[in-house]
């Protein structure tokens, strides 16, 4: 699954582990998202939406 | 997407953590005590040393996680029990291959054995293999997830 995390995050001039901070989660786990090694749980994603203002679908992306 | 619940990181629990490492080092003792007086060879001295190297493992990363929780590895965070979601996944999968793997490496073992080779050191190479296995498998997982 491809997301825009890392682009929103560097539009808001965060680091990695200042959104895992955010997020309450590693600055690992951050990094393992925008490389899309790592597919976050629903709650986290809804989080995540949230912290960048928008909704899920518009930051993760389904490979078609 | 996981459908699993969120796990952001927890705080360390320093009774908790405390209390673990006194109830570990209650097993270690014992262990050793028992293996000294009844094991064969140098099981008591080996069960001793690799027990205190876990410890003080556990120790350090207890340390860390209290003083530099930001800065701490996947590992110490399990190990500490301050781990978020993907933390748990990478251990949960690891231990998931250990236990796929143990029953058929315990085959193995077992027709080693029933073949007359001698017991002790099979056993002894089995746990090897099996803890072999275990780090294998986090660092795999830890890379690629």
């Amino acid at each position: 699954m491809r997301n825009d995390v890392r682009a929103r995050r560097e539009d808001q001039g965060l680091s990695q582990a200042a959104l895992g901070t955010a997020l309450g989660v590693s600055r690992q786990t951050v990094n393992s998202i925008e490389t899309g090694r790592y597919d976050p749980s629903l709650p986290l994603a809804i989080a995540i939406a949230r912290h960048f203002g928008t909704t899920v679908e518009e930051i993760f992306h389904v490979d078609e | 997407m996981s459908t699993s619940s969120s796990a952001g990181t927890r705080p360390l629990k320093p009774a908790a953590a405390a209390a673990s490492f006194l109830a570990a080092s209650a097993v270690l003792a014992t262990g050793t005590v028992l293996l000294v007086r009844y094991g064969p060879g140098s099981m008591g001295a080996g069960f001793a040393v690799g027990g205190a190297v876990v410890l003080v493992a556990a120790a350090l990363a207890t340390w860390r996680a209290a003083r530099h929780p930001g800065s701490t590895t996947t590992a110490e965070r399990v190990l500490t029990h301050t781990g978020d979601e993907r933390d748990q996944r990478i251990a949960e999968r690891a231990g998931a291959v250990l236990g796929m793997l143990s029953l058929p490496l315990t085959g193995v073992a077992a027709v080693l054995v029933a073949l007359g080779v001698p017991a002790l050191a099979v056993l002894g190479t089995l746990v090897w293999v099996l803890l072999a296995v275990a780090v294998t498998a986090y660092a795999v997982l830890t890379r690629r997830g």
